[in-house]
């Protein structure tokens, strides 16, 4: 492929900068992403997924069934804050940095 | 294929890739760095990448964060642009009695030298006018930063590299024994022989100890992080549980919890942290999540780092720790120290393993 | 919210799972994130003829109305202009309808996601006017928009010659179809005959080099196998294939196998449409990319099967009716796709082994 070939276009990373992480020993979708932000965009690897997995196939020769799928997350697709805020008060996971404290003050 | 090294690395998250780049830079003996996947499949590619000093207790460690968070500029110099923001840190609060104990940290740490200032409502708001009217102050420290934890790591791994340090990759260590004087690295792929050991499995910990026979109490626990699209900047400072980061996206994340291993993340956090985004910060409100994200964190017994030599165990040393980010380049700095020099620059007494028997 | 079975998508194949279970008297909620009911087939214009023997031949956009009045009688609940956002701890699902977030509970879940089409890159594919054939269509035949007025066509499967087609139908002058293999992909040789006999030219062996233009495609370079020619486009319509839409799978924590012919990565399932997670069965294209008629099938499969599972029909009544459906979706897939076929049944017989699980764990 042409090395100037964008592979990933939200981010606009080309054929080039995935070759070179991969000369580095990437291999997965995710080591690729977290070396060049490919995936991190709007549609978070819906377009190129395919692509990426494509090229790591023709640049290593794994089989397409030895190269997985980058990690998937929610939410299935972008929401606004405000949508996910639900104004409850009552936290069970979520901390603040003082709570911390308090709690380190008791232990 | 090279089986023989002076020392192994087992991990390489920021702490193991820390460890491999400053050893590199003063030992020329061979280096290699051994993951079971690839750096930053673990807990280092899941941070928002603080670097906090400010609200760490004891004031001790305290003043240890210190350390390491003043030698991010200088290693920034050595290895690369890791996009290490000093933004100075602010911890606002909502309630007056938050404010008696703000006073009180400010206080514990005045007799250590970390400067905290508690702001008045007025001063928060100066400094940050998008938080909440509501607040009634901050703690505030001009010492706290972020760093892109991806480039941090690449940068350490390619420093290395150049060093001459050897990674081997998506090859899971199987077993440990000692023969002879020398530790054999039983992988996956190779076994290899070493004489220098040192384990920073992060949150498997525990596992690689008991290869050695050596207790290694290191817990997990889970954070959940959302990510936005990217905003332009507006968040000045690094507000404890979120902040922005370079390209604009807003990191929020407060939450931990026991999940063992599992990476998922759940609406019902994702609910709770929007809550605290959009009280700490409202005009967040109209941002879009793109993703959230969940890390499993180290999480030693007590909450403080285990650094140091394993005692009973010549040649045989471990590196975990809660807030790796924050203290990488000051435990890469003083295991190399131990391992060239045999000794620390500054005491690590209250780090070591020993402390748990 | 409650519901016994909700279905999430209401293109053909959920459509059909919601006939199979609300017919039978069970709460069924079907959820889709478009405002209208029929998925792919509304925009499409072409006449259908591999269809499981109850239905006659007809366009999409009518199958789509059909599929849906044949619900009409049955107490449906319809939550279009929703969407699947993500779980909570205690299995339920995240509906969002832009306002808020709220969970809905079920007793069976039947995802019908789809197929999200397949980029082909090239130097400068990011140029505006490069296009999917699918958004083509979309834009043609829901939208009512030209395309453009000077086009290629980049693939040559069945939906290819379709989208070319319409492209015609419209007046968009359809300069090439490229093919990268040595031979027509469209296994509907009618079609294919249909479309040379516009007089479109096909350049097989052959593909795009590099796209030119300002702010948007104004020519390409084509290498042919004994030649480089430009074209002046201001259209290129890509055929990369498609991919199952797997999100919701991997949030359910759903393994997977891969079969390149169904379209790459898919969840794991039995012959019940049954994922690996007992709760959860699958139907449509998201079970692997096939035609509209063996998509509908899936979904009947997958509707029956989930009313066995709550026990509104017995097994020996489900077996009889699967059986029967399965030889449909023979019929309909082995005769213009047996390799389609063949990947799925290969997929079914490695249930149990799957190359992707536990993903979520370290």
């Amino acid at each position: 492929m042409e090395k100037s070939t964008i592979i990933c276009r939200c981010e606009e990373i080309t054929y080039e900068e995935i070759e070179e992480v991969i000369s580095h020993g990437a291999r997965t979708f995710d080591d690729i992403k977290r070396l060049t932000r490919c995936g991190m965009g709007p549609c978070q690897t819906k377009i190129c997924m395919h692509l990426v997995n494509k090229v790591i196939h023709e640049l290593t020769g794994l089989p397409f069934q030895d190269i997985p799928l980058p990690r998937l997350r929610m939410p299935l697709s972008p929401i606004k804050l405000e949508t996910l805020a639900t104004n409850s008060t009552s936290f069970y996971a979520v901390k603040s940095v003082l709570d911390e404290l308090e709690l380190e003050e008791r232990r | 294929m090279e089986t023989n090294y002076e020392t192994i690395i087992i991990g390489g998250g920021v702490i193991g890739n820390s460890i491999a780049y400053h050893l590199s830079e003063r030992y020329k003996g061979g280096i290699l760095v051994i993951d079971k996947k690839f750096p930053m499949s673990g807990t280092s590619g899941a941070t928002q990448a603080w670097v906090w000093v400010h609200n760490k207790t004891p004031a001790w460690y305290a003043e240890f964060s210190m350390y390491s968070a003043e030698l991010y500029s200088y290693l920034s110099k050595k290895i690369g642009d890791v996009e290490y923001r000093r933004t100075g840190g602010l911890s606002p609060f909502f309630t007056v009695r938050d404010l008696e104990k703000a006073k009180r940290l400010a206080d514990s740490y005045e007799k250590i030298g970390i400067k905290i200032k508690v702001l008045s409502r007025e001063e928060v708001l100066e400094k940050e006018p998008f938080i909440n009217p509501k607040v009634v102050g901050a703690t505030f420290s001009r010492i706290d930063g972020n760093v892109n934890p991806f480039r941090l790591i690449d940068m350490y791994m390619r420093a290395a590299k150049k060093n001459g340090v050897h990674y081997s990759t998506y090859n899971r260590v199987i077993d440990i024994q000692k023969q002879n004087g020398q530790f054999v690295v039983i992988s996956e792929k190779t076994t290899y022989v070493t004489k220098n050991l040192i384990l920073a499995g992060g949150p498997w910990s525990r596992e690689l100890g008991r290869m050695v026979g050596v207790d290694i109490p290191v817990n997990q626990v889970r954070g959940q992080i959302l990510v936005s699209e990217p905003l332009k900047p507006f968040l000045n400072y690094t507000i404890s549980g979120l902040r922005q980061t370079n390209n604009g996206e807003v990191l929020i994340g407060y939450s931990m919890e026991q999940a063992g291993f599992d990476r998922s993340t759940t609406l019902d956090v994702i609910q709770e942290t929007a809550n605290m985004a959009v009280h700490y910060v409202p005009s967040l409100r109209k941002a879009k999540i793109v993703r959230t994200f969940s890390g499993i964190r180290a999480m030693p017994k007590d909450g403080l780092p285990i650094i140091g030599r394993v005692p009973d165990v010549e040649n045989l040393y471990v590196a975990a720790t809660h807030s790796g980010i924050t203290l990488s380049p000051l435990i890469g700095t003083i295991m190399t120290e131990l391992i060239v020099d045999g000794e620390t620059s500054i005491p690590i007494d209250r780090y070591s393993i020993t402390r748990f028997s | 919210m409650e519901t016994e079975v909700l279905v999430i998508g209401a293109g053909p194949a959920g459509l059909a799972a919601a006939f199979e279970t609300a017919s039978r008297g069970l709460d069924v909620t079907i959820v889709d994130e478009s405002t209208v009911k029929g998925g792919q087939l509304c925009q499409q214009t072409q006449i259908i003829r591999a269809l499981p023997s109850i239905f006659q031949p007809m366009r999409g956009f009518e199958l789509a109305k059909l599929l849906t009045n044949q619900l009409e009688d049955f107490s449906v609940r319809y939550l279009l202009k929703h969407r699947l956002i993500g779980l909570y701890r205690d299995g339920s699902v995240g509906i969002t309808n832009e306002v808020d977030v709220f969970p809905i509970k079920f007793k069976k879940l039947v995802i019908a996601t789809g197929a999200a089409e397949n980029a082909i890159p090239f130097p400068k594919w990011t140029l505006p006017g490069i296009i999917t054939i699918g958004a083509a269509q979309t834009l043609i035949n829901r939208d009512f928009v030209i395309p453009g007025k000077n086009s290629v066509i980049v693939g040559s499967s069945d939906f290819a010659m379709d989208v070319a087609l319409q492209l015609l139908d419209v007046g968009v002058n359809v300069k090439a179809i490229i093919e990268a293999q040595s031979d027509v992909l469209a296994r509907d040789k009618e079609k294919v005959k249909r479309v040379k006999k516009s007089g479109i030219s096909f350049y097989l062996n052959s593909s795009i080099v590099e796209a030119r233009g300002k702010d948007e495609v104004s020519e390409i370079d084509i290498q042919l196998p004994n030649k480089r020619i430009t074209e002046k486009v201001d259209l290129v319509c890509v055929d990369g294939g498609r991919s199952p839409i797997l999100d919701a799978f991997y949030q359910l924590g759903c393994s997977f196998g891969y079969q390149g012919e169904l379209g790459g990565w898919i969840p794991q399932y039995n012959e019940f449409f049954q994922t690996d997670r007992e709760d959860v069965f699958l139907a449509g294209n998201a079970a692997g990319v096939s035609s509209q008629g063996a998509v509908i099938v899936t979904g009947m499969i997958a509707g029956v099967s989930v009313c066995e599972s709550l026990r509104i029909i017995d097994n020996r009544e489900a077996e009889k009716i699967r059986i029967s459906l399965w030889r449909e979706l023979e019929n309909i897939e082995s005769s213009l796709y047996p390799d389609v076929w063949q990947a799925r049944i290969n997929h079914i017989k490695s249930f149990k082994y799957p190359l992707l699980k536990n993903q979520f764990i370290l």
